[in-house]
């Protein structure tokens, strides 16, 4: 009867512990590693302080501006002075959201693919859809809206929400 | 137990076996209960609740299933089951940002995630099922995620030729290789070039005991609280490419013993004719005139001063060559003559050009170094030197090959090292418990260790013997993406044959060009068919662009109307002879197969066509928004005042045809041109001519080209 009494409490504290565990938090929630938060970034023209995080598509569209687009739509190039006073009309800077922000995603893409005179705008755009492809051209606009001041609301966008956990 | 109650069943043991199978069923309810509760399931279910909330639920669930989802490519060794949870990961309505994870999509990219899976590129546990398991960088898994800070290293595995796409990888491959990392390492893809560092034969005939001295104690000096380094004594951004061992004082002193004696090419000393200067050495204007004519060379294209202005202290030149602020207290002014005269003689696979020089401007160049570019307190905190003893000669002949010296510096009699330093081509794909963390408090995984390393060698393994570097926070990381992305031969058939390997360019041309071009390195800032520099213009196609008349003129001329620009082709001082051999070469040879000049009739353009060409140029397609003509313009583009003097019919029509089909990186846009435009917009650029040479005012876009291949 001892060893029947002794097995009971022995079966009830591996079912306590059982329990316990199956109750309990697997696993911690992972710390946070700053590595983890660096993504690609770019600074704010507007307000040197502030770094602005970019997503992939919006990091490639900031490696194509810097390599085309920069000369133009900005007032400092990587090469210093900018062709942007020398042209009239002025064309607007990249993250000149007042301009830019009431233009449509579809504009936007036309504008650099057939140039400034196909949308009714100066000749001094050039088209660029021989020269990039469809997809760089969607990651430029995607980076023009990232970097746009004021910020760039899209369109009837859908709150979130909803939340996983 | 009494006999006669064995086998009787009492109440107290029915109630024993009564609770205890109670206490089985509750264990046995559990087991599934845990099992609904399992994180991935969990993910399951969620993704079914706010994929109803979508509008586009029957897409986004058509492919829904409650079990593991699993990407299994057995050629790749990939099993992925990272879309149990990331179940959105392809459709296209869940990209916004304001999706939560694990449900967005993933961005755009050039490969097909289902083809490819996801650990190829993000590393961490593909099996995994949890979300820690499958992620977590800070338990020492075999492979965290990268973070996507590094995720171009992996893009880098297979794509051992440099992409437009990863900058940071490319930065990163670039410094590994000018740092000389693979004198020392080996290295994925970066091989060893002829000369790493320079050949010290003869070093005692070039610079003092004292200075070497200086130069090994600290090629850098002082690094300051905003991370600019001192070199002797002004402060730049960049750094030397020799970089700073740590040297006890007898080992200093052995060292520079051991070099101070190293002549084994006599030095003979060039005599400057005594009429130049006779009529130079009273003349007040001598170092002023040294001054223009050093600068008219445009030595400055490769080598940098260091100038204040404003207060502020800065290196202005390339950095192909050493900095010179201060070289006429370092070198010996003999050497410096004969050096000049003839640097191949001196130094094998130098990329100094050698100059057709006259004993006037010799004379005067180098009294302008011997007089400005020096300073007296050069060498203020050097100890006193005495002549040096044998056995410190042969403690720094010893130490010249345990330190690794010999890795990177020739010297006569030694045997030259390889592998002085760990295997890391494939550093990339090691495990953390492969790897020597030492007492640093680091978290032990590969990239902490990585960076721990390069910042701080001794930070995780006292009896290291690398050199202190001293990074930029973007440079540390590009290296950091560069050295993750060597992870050595896949392990499988199927990735092997995915390496898109490096492409190994050279350019060895025979003949009288051959020795032109080996004289005045050429290939030092120029490309030939992917050989050679990016400092200036590719000449891969150079005899289909430009007239072999303009060519002749500016290699005899190279000189710039805007002072200002730094980085310039040098005066090298050609010889009729030289320049007439290098512009037939590169007329005749370095052509583009749909560029070929001979086969265009000039004739063919009339002034109608012309009178067009200047109304599309300015009014239909608006040119000048990029180039100039005539003063007016943007600078965007190359200057076309001498357009009709320079390039030929044949490039104009090919170039706007398509400019990338010739520059692949060319920012010209391709436009739509008909043949009739491209024919009469060429009639027009084939009339400009002006005295002005386009190629040497200076345009944004190649300037900053410019500026790129001389970082660094």
């Amino acid at each position: 009867m001892k060893t029947l009494r002794l097995s009971g409490v022995v079966v009830f504290g591996i079912v306590v512990l059982c329990g316990l565990s199956g109750c309990g938090k697997h696993a911690e929630a992972a710390k946070a590693d700053p590595l983890l938060a660096a993504y690609d970034s770019e600074p704010d023209w507007t307000d040197s302080t502030k770094i602005i995080p970019l997503g992939y598509q919006q990091a490639q569209g900031k490696r194509v501006f810097y390599q085309y687009c920069v000369w133009c739509h900005a007032d400092a190039t990587p090469a210093g002075p900018s062709n942007r006073s020398n042209l009239t009309p002025v064309p607007p800077l990249l993250n000149d959201g007042a301009t830019l922000n009431a233009e449509s995603d579809e504009f936007m893409q036309n504008i650099v693919t057939l140039g400034g005179s196909a949308m009714g705008k100066s000749a001094m755009m050039p088209p660029y859809g021989r020269t990039l492809t469809a997809e760089e051209i969607r990651s430029v606009i995607a980076f023009t809206r990232a970097i746009a001041q004021p910020p760039y609301q899209p369109p009837g966008r859908p709150g979130s929400q909803y939340s996983a956990k | 137990m009494p006999a006669e109650e064995m086998g009787k069943v009492t109440d107290r043991m029915r109630f024993v076996f009564a609770v205890s199978s109670l206490i089985f069923l509750a264990v046995l309810a559990i087991s599934p209960f845990k099992d609904y509760r399992r994180e991935w399931k969990q993910y399951k279910r969620s993704y079914l609740r706010f994929a109803q909330g979508r509008p586009d639920t029957k897409r986004l669930t058509a492919d829904y299933s409650p079990d593991i989802d699993q990407i299994w490519l057995p050629g790749m060794n990939v099993v992925d089951r990272c879309t149990t949870c990331h179940q959105g990961i392809t459709q296209a309505s869940l990209a916004d940002k304001s999706v939560p994870q694990p449900f967005r999509a993933h961005p755009p990219i050039p490969h097909n995630v289902r083809e490819w899976g996801c650990t190829i590129c993000h590393r961490g546990q593909g099996p995994a099922t949890e979300v820690a398991e499958a992620h977590e960088s800070t338990l020492a898994w075999e492979q965290p995620a990268l973070p996507i800070h590094f995720i171009q290293a992996s893009c880098g595995t297979c794509h051992q030729s440099d992409l437009p796409q990863t900058p940071q990888l490319a930065r990163g491959r670039k410094i590994l290789a000018e740092l000389n990392c693979q004198g020392c390492h080996k290295l994925q893809g970066i091989e060893r070039p002829a000369m790493l560092g320079p050949d010290l034969s003869s070093i005692g005939t070039k610079v003092s005991r004292e200075w070497i001295y200086k130069w090994l104690k600290d090629p850098r000096t002082i690094v300051d609280k905003d991370g600019n380094v001192t070199v002797n004594g002004y402060e730049t951004e960049e750094e030397p490419r020799m970089p700073k061992f740590r040297l006890s004082e007898t080992e200093l002193r052995a060292l520079t013993a051991y070099l101070s004696v190293q002549k084994a090419k006599p030095l003979a000393p060039y005599k400057i004719s005594p009429a130049v200067v006779a009529t130079w050495s009273k003349n007040p204007e001598l170092v002023s005139q040294g001054e223009l004519r050093f600068r008219q060379m445009f030595c400055s294209t490769c080598h940098s001063l260091s100038v204040t202005r404003a207060g502020e202290t800065k290196l202005i030149g390339g950095d192909i060559g050493p900095e010179l602020t201060k070289v006429g207290s370092k070198v010996n002014p003999d050497w410096l003559i004969a050096w000049l005269r003839d640097p191949e003689a001196y130094l094998p696979h130098t990329r100094m050009p050698k100059y057709g020089w006259s004993d006037e401007d010799l004379y005067k160049v180098t009294q302008y170094i011997a007089a400005k570019l020096v300073d007296s307190d050069l060498l203020t905190n050097v100890p006193k030197l005495d002549p040096p003893t044998d056995e410190e000669i042969q403690l720094g002949r010893r130490l010249f090959t345990e330190k690794g010296c010999a890795s990177c510096h020739v010297i006569q009699g030694i045997s030259p090292q390889r592998d002085f330093g760990p295997d890391l081509s494939a550093l990339g794909g090691k495990n953390a418990s492969e790897l020597e963390f030492g007492a640093a408090k680091i978290p032990h995984n590969l990239l902490s260790y990585i960076q721990a390393k390069l910042q701080d060698p001794v930070s995780v393994n006292p009896a290291a013997r690398m050199p202190q570097y001293n990074w930029e926070p973007a440079d540390l990381d590009a290296v950091t993406t560069a050295l993750l992305s060597m992870k050595g031969a896949p392990p499988t058939s199927a990735l092997q044959n995915l390496v898109v390997p490096r492409k190994d360019a050279s350019f060895h041309p025979t003949g009288s060009f051959a020795e032109v071009y080996e004289r005045y390195k050429c290939y030092t800032c120029h490309k030939f068919n992917g050989y050679g520099g990016d400092l200036a213009p590719d000449l891969t196609y150079e005899g289909s662009r430009a007239q072999r008349q303009w060519l002749v003129e500016f290699l005899k001329n190279p000189q710039t109307l805007r002072p200002t620009l730094i980085l310039r082709m040098p005066q090298l001082n050609m010889s009729d002879k030289d320049a007439a051999t290098l512009a037939d070469y590169l007329s005749m040879v370095m052509q583009h197969p749909s560029a070929n000049p001979a086969t265009t009739d000039a004739k063919q353009f009339t002034p109608a066509m012309a009178t067009l060409g200047k109304q599309l140029y300015e009014v239909k397609y608006q040119c000048q928004s990029c180039h100039t003509i005539g003063g007016t313009g943007g600078y965007v583009g190359p200057n076309l005042n001498n357009a009709g003097g320079w390039l030929t019919a044949a490039w104009i029509e090919a170039w706007l045809r398509n400019p990338q089909a010739l520059v692949p990186d060319s920012i010209e846009p391709r436009r739509n041109f008909t043949d009739e435009e491209i024919k009469a917009l060429t009639a027009y650029l084939m009339t400009l001519h002006a005295g002005i040479k386009p190629q040497e005012t200076a345009t944004l876009a190649s300037s900053h080209a410019m500026g790129q291949g001389a970082s660094r």
